[in-house]
């Protein structure tokens, strides 16, 4: 088997909404039938026992091996705990070539487990070992690596409850919740309004003991001492029982509580001395440990926390209770797990050693040793959910120390015997403020009622309907993408919202080009919707970058098809026909939201076969009137249709209807250019969906200007001594014809035209254009352009001759290298009242070309 | 804070002795600003003014030149040298040398003054005291210099190492003071009358404004810059991937992980090339415009020890800007510039540093000064080797040798900056999400737009240094710290919270105690410290007796506190000063001098007064207080509350810079009379609170509203309430009506809570407050 390729589809594709990852592979003859490989499912099985059925019940034709490797990538997934489900393999036009689709989670998991896969069907047909565990457990490391750890996880999550979009800014825990504007970011479970102050104000026990303090908040007063007798010194004052912890320990590093006497607190100070030159000395308040966590104006979950513990047999050792304990495969290694295995490190042993135990003392039955002091579950403590019984007073401090120091999101360390009752009660005290607190003992305690807190974060993040979208038009067709594109930013900017607009001429914010070339795919579309100052998205969507990584974005809330028409780029990626372009360019009507529409063209029956695959409104337009059948039968369910009446454009729904006058709208100079007119009608069909006042409407089609300025390389007019220039980037069949149809409307005694052809086309494509301009034009020049897309020197222009071997109108026809030559043969030609078409490619240089001639008369 | 000397007790008889230092931390009878106050014994010096004191003025004006500066009462410059000159007492140079070495060093203030006390040869020395410590230091120091000015010990050559005691106080203020950039923070918001309240004794953590109307700041970090933020700032890759998603122009790079990489990246990249650590700081382990396999593959080993990974990045060829965007806009903008020095045929590049460009005086290693030492760190080592030296290396005369690249952002371009730049740099801090953020900025020529000279941002700051700003080495200081203040209380918000003090010699507690029940009553969170106790709304926080400094501090710490009542004793105000700069409603429930007289050294009614009117002093003058608490209080200006039968509160109601409301037991007072004829203070209002026919009265001197009768209000003890009681609830009333409350609200609660002040009453104290059924608010 040979892997041609493979992708990541990163957004909703072709094959289905998930991410996937893509291979194209081949298979040999052998490999087309599995069951002309002798045993090969056997060796299969013995490799991977939990491979599924790979013949459904009922079905007798061999599957591929494209087939197994698709359930093997599939299921290797599974096994390590990926929640993916979809998987498909499907055939491409070429002989024994299939594509293999399987859903990841993780996009590097996805690729790794498809290797693996790879390897695995490759031991099976060669009969080589293949170690599953190690491959499993590798995948494992991986997945555990770069998933998102459980606090981070849980409040992703719940944001994807709630339909807000979510993206991992990096391999960590920076996450942004929403687009544009309206975004939000989580650092692990810090949000963007958790202060950086605040932060450090926490980092100092002792500062924050001390604000604490002055907001008559029971805290545990220490003093800060540098040696052990000051620490002894310094625990007579204060009283014994005393705490001796380093200044800014990190996870109860260091830190020795109840002690009493001085030999206790100087061998304390010179273990919290390892971790900090500057060591505490405090009041130690006994009871237990509890982590409270304060979300906003609230405490929303409450723990008790237990240090590690084993308890007497009478037969085992410490350790090998331990062992057994740490056996429980809820105990495991990281966070991932809702319980951390028991550690016998340096602070267990010395803990141990002050009840005079080691750790291969054998504890009498059901005598309880406690491990270590702390009850972090990182240590191996278990957490019990007490989130009810805690006491409204209690609560209230717990609250009020978070918004002391400023924390939206703390987690509170109390320390009291129960916290049924007030802290000043039972002398119990708050000992640490916490940014970014850990939620694993909330998300899944040990014992007790589990805690949505994700929830409530995202809930405090977000007010109840706010699912922090920016309003997406996605816009694709053959050609009219990009005027529509621009004509719709022009729109949301007189609706008073900062349109991001992403399309072949680049992307614009605001107004303003912040990046430039052909920007429509999904890269782009990322990029407008992470921009902080867009509020509202206009992303025309090219046909390759859905083929190839699938959308930038989950849902939009208008789709456009402009047109499909003949088609273009017919020929690449296994798309050959109009039909399967059709179904490439769909995918944005797939993805409408349910709230959503899609504006389609009524006049192209392949367009108007998506209606039925939006789960949204359908509202058609076409450049013609009430009477064309699929407006008609709309317009009949008292849907939404666009159509032309006369000199107007026409908008009917449910609501009455609404008229525009052509003349109105100078794109379409007075309606002469036909396609502006569709663009024009695609536009509109947007801004209704989107519940625009039509007053805005109105304003923005006159206000949009279309020339080389603002639409550089659509349809921009010139006036060159006594003849009209036209420089258009037309590069199909079908814009070929509009701009053809839009010509017969401009008065000329004579047409030229300047054309050339991208070497990446179907050779019937490029001969297509030049027959609808041989019945058009009077004179063609023909030019053979910088890129020859890997056809070889000349092939471009003889296919273009061939098209005008019919020719009805063109006498004249010359060949030229080089488009700027080209241009400035056919200027020199003119004469008094000639049209010229220019079909530019370098569209930037060409028009500087035109203008810098225009300039010198 | 008062600490006894530690100078032995067989003193020279000739000698300034410190008997005790008291640090005053707010309004006090001296002025309005932190002061300390040292008790000075003279001894024998009384006999000896400076005249008296052969060479002293030469000497003095010769070790401490400045002193001319000190206009003193004649109001003259050299007034105070003149005094000198003329002969004046020790006590009185030792406050303005005191305040000349502070001033020296870095410390600003001004205030002054040295009072003779009943004892002969006792003063007491008042200096501006921004901090203790360091006032107390430059204190002694001045004695040290006053006594070796005198030269009593007839020395041939007597001296004085000024410039050493000013080293050393200088020492104290870097490491104790507010760091420069966080003091200019802080000066732009006393600028604006918002409050500051420092939090470490050691750093620059700041509260600005009091109670839920305060903000933090940390150096050029505020409780707006969210730690998100930081943490992506200080993720330099992280930050250019960001930034350049939204168009923003940043250097291509690359994280490379060895030195071989690191070269393959910059070929990749295109010579030549920057390497720096990914996650450094302050420059360092930076490297420019490498374009050597060597060079590279060595910075590369430096800058992996300055940060955790390491970036090549394109060079962008210019200079390195810094800009400075607060709130969303430009504010301040400096450029960066290379630092060389030309060879002369005879010395070392070493030599020719120390020559040619660490002579400047405003080169230094101090926060101060606003150009930096230039040291052959690695960095400039390798620019060094880079052209072929070393730092032995002697330069031929007239050749330029380049020493560092952007060594200094010390030349001011704000005005320069060009708009599209401006918006890019405020765009950058807003995808990063940054309220105060430096951004670096690589370009030739910062008036042009970026993109039309191929310039970059290359690094995004938090927590920015304002340094270079406030103190550029060249062009105009921009008020950063103005924009950084606005920022965080704009419209003219100036953080304060409705406080009221109440001062006097008896019913103190039992009227603060009123006021605050009255407060809690109209809905806000309110503070109260007073001898009863430390309280947040109806929760007692502490028992013992808090009419005292640090629990009025504790309050105005506390975000949660709306509103605070604070109850001030005499001698709190005499020992420790007032913990507010500014309150709304100041009340002195009446005045008994016999009260006070005979402790602490007060033995006038003259000093009675000073100390009382302390509280009136600092009466809102004007509509400083804007009308911040929206439902129930609204108060234009301060008021104070004043009792119409003490001869001294008529008089301290001349010095009130807000309304004056009197309130009176009798009805027909002549005070009261006068005062709703004439009214008194600026604004001559007439309102005041009587009791008339056993009924309380508002009046506006026009019109009157009885508000309760006394029979009304509810009592828990039989007897008739004695005149204190009712005076007590008149001054409460008048302080609650001052402060815009409901007159229906106050007419309830003084019907509840009027007369049950029995607990106040010493034989009382131990009786606990109920906790309200209604609990705590949150």
């Amino acid at each position: 088997m040979k892997v041609l390729k493979i992708r990541a589809l990163r957004g909703p594709n072709l094959w289905s909404q998930h991410t996937s990852i893509e291979a194209t592979v081949f298979c040999d003859d052998s490999e087309n039938k599995i069951n002309s490989l002798d045993g090969f499912e056997t060796r299969l099985r013995e490799r991977f026992p939990e491979i599924p059925l790979l013949q459904t019940a009922g079905h007798h034709d061999s599957i591929t091996l494209a087939h197994v490797l698709e359930l093997t990538t599939l299921t290797l997934q599974t096994q390590i705990g990926c929640p993916i489900t979809f998987s498909r393999t499907a055939n491409t036009p070429e002989l024994n070539t299939y594509r293999v689709i399987v859903e990841y989670t993780e996009e590097k998991v996805g690729r790794l487990a498809f290797e693996v896969a790879l390897q695995l069907c490759t031991a099976a047909i060669e009969d080589t070992p293949f170690n599953l565990t190690d491959a499993l457990s590798h995948l494992r490391d991986l997945y555990e690596d770069i998933r998102l750890g459980p606090s981070t996880g849980s409040i992703v999550n719940a944001a994807i409850t709630r339909n807000i979009p979510v993206r991992r800014l990096t391999n960590g825990s920076l996450v942004q919740f929403g687009w544009g504007s309206k975004q939000r970011r989580i650092q692990a479970s810090e949000s963007d309004k958790t202060n950086a102050v605040a932060e450090s104000i926490v980092q100092d026990k002792e500062l924050t003991k001390r604000l604490l303090h002055a907001a008559g908040i029971p805290v545990p007063l220490g003093k800060e001492i540098d040696n052990a007798n000051d620490a002894w010194l310094a625990a007579c004052e204060i009283g014994a029982p005393v705490v001796v912890k380093p200044q800014d320990s990190n996870q109860g590093k260091g830190v020795t509580v109840n002690l009493t006497t001085q030999e206790q607190v100087e061998s304390a100070f010179a273990i919290a001395a390892e971790f900090s030159s500057n060591v505490l000395v405090e009041r130690y308040i006994p009871g237990n440990d509890y982590r409270m966590l304060v979300v906003g104006n609230k405490m929303v979950a409450a723990a008790r926390r237990n240090p590690p513990q084993v308890i007497g047999d009478g037969i085992h050792t410490i350790q090998q209770l331990v062992e057994k304990i740490n056996l429980d495969p809820l105990r495991g290694n990281g966070h991932a797990t809702s319980l951390t295995k028991i550690r016998l490190d340096e602070i267990s042993v010395s803990h141990l050693a002050a009840q005079g135990l080691t750790i291969e003392s054998i504890p009498a039955k059901g005598i309880r040793i406690v491990l270590r002091n702390n009850a972090n579950l990182s240590t191996g403590g278990t957490a019990t959910d007490v989130t009810d019984d805690v006491h409204p007073e209690l609560a209230a401090r717990v609250i009020a120390a978070a918004k002391v120091v400023g924390l939206d999101i703390c987690g509170v360390d109390v320390v009291c015997d129960n916290v049924m009752y007030p802290l000043e009660q039972q002398g119990g005290g708050i000992i640490e403020l916490n940014a970014a607190p850990g939620l694993r003992m909330h998300l899944q305690p040990s014992y007790g009622k589990a805690r949505h807190v994700g929830e409530t974060i995202i809930d405090y993040m977000f007010d109840k309907n706010d699912d922090a979208r920016i309003p997406i038009v996605a816009i694709t067709g053959t050609n009219g993408k990009t005027t529509t594109a621009r004509l719709i930013g022009n729109l949301f900017e007189r609706n008073n919202q900062r349109a991001g607009v992403a399309c072949t001429d680049g992307v614009f914010v605001n107004g303003q080009c912040i990046d430039t070339g052909d920007c429509s795919g999904p890269k782009s579309a990322r990029n407008i919707l992470f921009h902080p100052d867009v509020d509202a998205a206009v992303l025309e969507t090219a046909r390759g970058g859905m083929l190839r990584e699938g959308l930038g974005f989950d849902r939009c809330n208008v789709a456009i098809v402009t047109n499909i028409g003949m088609g273009d780029h017919l020929g690449m990626a296994y798309v050959n026909t109009a039909e399967e372009l059709a179904a490439v360019k769909r995918i944005i009507v797939q993805n409408v939201a349910s709230s959503g529409y899609a504006v389609l063209n009524a006049a192209d029956p392949l367009v108007v076969d998506m209606a039925e695959h939006c789960p949204g409104s359908v509202i058609f337009f076409a450049r013609d009137n009430l009477h064309h059948p699929v407006l008609a039968t709309h317009h009949a369910q008292h849907k939404r249709v666009i159509y032309l009446q006369g000199q107007h454009i026409v908008a009917s729904g449910e609501n009455g209807e609404h008229k525009i006058a052509l003349k109105n709208i100078p794109l379409t100079q007075d309606g002469s250019i036909y396609f502006q007119i569709e663009n024009a009608m695609a536009a509109i069909g947007a801004a209704w969906a989107l519940g625009f006042d039509w007053k805005v409407i109105r304003e923005g089609l006159s206000s949009f200007i279309s020339d080389s300025q603002t639409a550089p390389g659509r349809f921009n007019l010139f006036n060159y001594r006594n003849a009209t220039l036209i420089a258009d980037y037309g590069h199909n069949p079908d814009a070929i014809q509009a701009l053809v149809s839009a010509i017969d409307n401009i008065p000329s005694k004579k047409r030229s035209v300047v054309i050339s052809a991208a070497g990446d086309r179907r050779d019937e494509d490029i001969r297509l254009q030049t027959r609808i301009i041989g019945d058009a034009f009077d004179k063609v020049v023909l030019y053979q352009d910088q890129c020859q897309r890997g056809r070889a020197d000349g092939e471009v222009i003889s296919l273009l001759r061939e098209g005008l071997g019919n020719a009805s109108r063109t006498r004249k026809v010359s060949e030229i290298v080089g488009e700027a030559i080209a241009i400035d043969t056919a200027l020199s030609n003119l004469e008094d009242g000639e049209l010229c078409l220019i079909l530019v490619d370098q569209v930037e240089q060409s028009l500087g070309q035109i203008n810098h001639r225009i300039a010198l008369g | 804070m008062s600490e006894r000397s530690s100078s032995n007790s067989c003193t020279t008889k000739k000698d300034l002795r410190f008997i005790n230092f008291k640090h005053l931390n707010g309004p006090n009878r001296w002025t309005y600003y932190p002061t300390t106050e040292a008790t000075v014994d003279i001894g024998e010096l009384e006999d000896f003014p400076s005249d008296k004191i052969p060479g002293f003025y030469e000497r003095l004006s010769a070790w401490l030149p400045s002193l001319i500066e000190h206009r003193c009462s004649y109001e003259e410059h050299g007034g105070f040298l003149r005094r000198v000159k003329e002969g004046t007492w020790p006590c009185h140079i030792l406050e303005h040398v005191t305040l000349e070495l502070q001033n020296l060093a870095g410390m600003k203030g001004g205030f002054g003054r040295a009072r003779e006390t009943s004892t002969r040869g006792v003063y007491h020395v008042a200096v501006s005291a921004w901090h203790a410590e360091i006032a107390k230091t430059a204190m002694h120091f001045a004695r040290e210099l006053i006594l070796a000015a005198m030269n009593f010990e007839q020395l041939s050559s007597p001296s004085y190492d000024t410039a050493g005691a000013i080293s050393k106080i200088r020492d104290m203020v870097d490491s104790l003071w507010l760091g420069p950039s966080t003091a200019c923070i802080v000066e732009a918001a006393m600028a604006r009358n918002i409050p500051t309240i420092r939090l470490l004794s050691k750093g620059n953590l700041v509260q600005l404004g009091y109670g839920n109307k305060c903000h933090h700041i940390w150096t050029a970090e505020t409780d707006r810059t969210p730690a998100i933020a930081e943490s992506i700032s200080r993720d330099k890759d992280l930050t250019k991937t960001l930034l350049q998603s939204c168009g923003v122009p940043v250097p291509e790079g690359k994280i490379v992980s060895n030195a071989e990489e690191a070269w393959e990246a910059a070929e990749d990249i295109g010579l030549p090339v920057v390497i720096k650590p990914c996650d450094g700081n302050h420059g360092r382990g930076v490297f420019i415009e490498l374009s050597k396999r060597e060079e590279i593959e060595s910075a590369y080993q430096i800058a992996l020890s300055e940060g955790s990974e390491v970036l090549v990045e394109k060079y962008i060829a210019g200079t390195e800007h810094r800009l400075l965007v607060v709130g969303g806009k430009l504010v301040a903008a400096t450029r960066g510039d290379s630092v060389s020095i030309i060879g002369d045929g005879h010395s070392t590049i070493s030599e020719l540093i120390e020559l040619q460009i660490n002579s400047d005086p405003r080169r230094g290693n101090t926060e101060d000064h606003p150009l930096n030492l230039i040291r052959l760190d690695s960095a400039a080592k390798m620019e060094i080797t880079h052209q072929g030296y070393d730092s032995n290396s002697v330069i031929p005369s007239g050749v330029e040798v380049l020493i560092q690249r952007n060594g200094n952002h010390a030349f001011d371009v704000t005005d320069e900056v060009h708009p599209s730049t401006a918006s890019i740099a405020s765009l950058a801090a807003r995808i990063i999400g940054l309220d105060i953020a430096g951004i670096d900025l690589v370009a030739k020529d910062i008036a042009r737009p970026l993109n039309e000279q191929g310039g970059a941002i290359v690094e995004v700051n938090a927590g920015p240094s304002l340094l270079m700003h406030i103190k550029p080495a060249v062009g105009t200081p921009r008020p950063v710290g103005q924009a950084i203040v606005e920022n965080l209380f704009p419209n003219n918000d100036n953080g304060r919270i409705p406080i009221v003090g109440v001062s006097g010699s008896y019913g103190k507690t039992a009227v603060s105690y009123l006021i605050a029940k009255l407060l809690i009553l109209s809905g806000k969170r309110t503070g109260l410290a007073s001898s009863n106790g430390l309280y947040l709304d109806y929760r007692q926080i502490d028992k013992n007796d808090n009419a005292n400094w640090v629990a009025a501090n504790r309050t105005l710490m506390n975000p949660i506190v709306e509103t605070a009542v604070f109850e001030n004793s005499f001698d709190a105000i005499l020992n420790e000063g007032l913990a507010y700069d500014r309150c709304q409603v100041g009340v002195i429930t009446n005045i008994d001098a016999n009260c006070h007289i005979g402790r602490n050294d007060i033995e006038t009614v003259q000093q009675v007064f000073t100390v009382l009117r302390t509280q009136i002093d600092v009466v809102t003058s004007t509509a400083a207080v804007l009308d911040d608490v929206k439902k129930n209080i609204s108060l234009p200006t301060g008021a104070a509350i004043l009792n119409a039968k003490d001869e001294m509160a008529i008089e301290i109601a001349e010095i009130c810079d807000g309304e004056v409301i009197f309130f009176s037991s009798e009805a027909k007072s002549p005070v009261i009379a006068h005062h709703c004829t004439n009214g008194t203070g600026p604004t001559h209002n007439k309102r005041a609170v009587i009791l008339r026919k056993n009924t309380i009265i508002l009046t506006t001197g026009t019109h009157e509203l009885p508000l309760i009768k006394v029979s009304e209000i509810s009592s828990q003890s039989s007897s008739k309430p004695n005149t204190h009681e009712i005076e007590n609830i008149l001054a409460a009333i008048a302080a609650t009506w001052a402060l815009g409350l409901e007159i229906n609200l106050i007419r309830r609660g003084i019907e509840t809570f009027g007369l049950n002040q029995q607990k106040f009453k010493p034989e009382n104290q131990d009786l606990s407050i109920n906790v309200h059924p209604q609990g705590i608010y949150l």
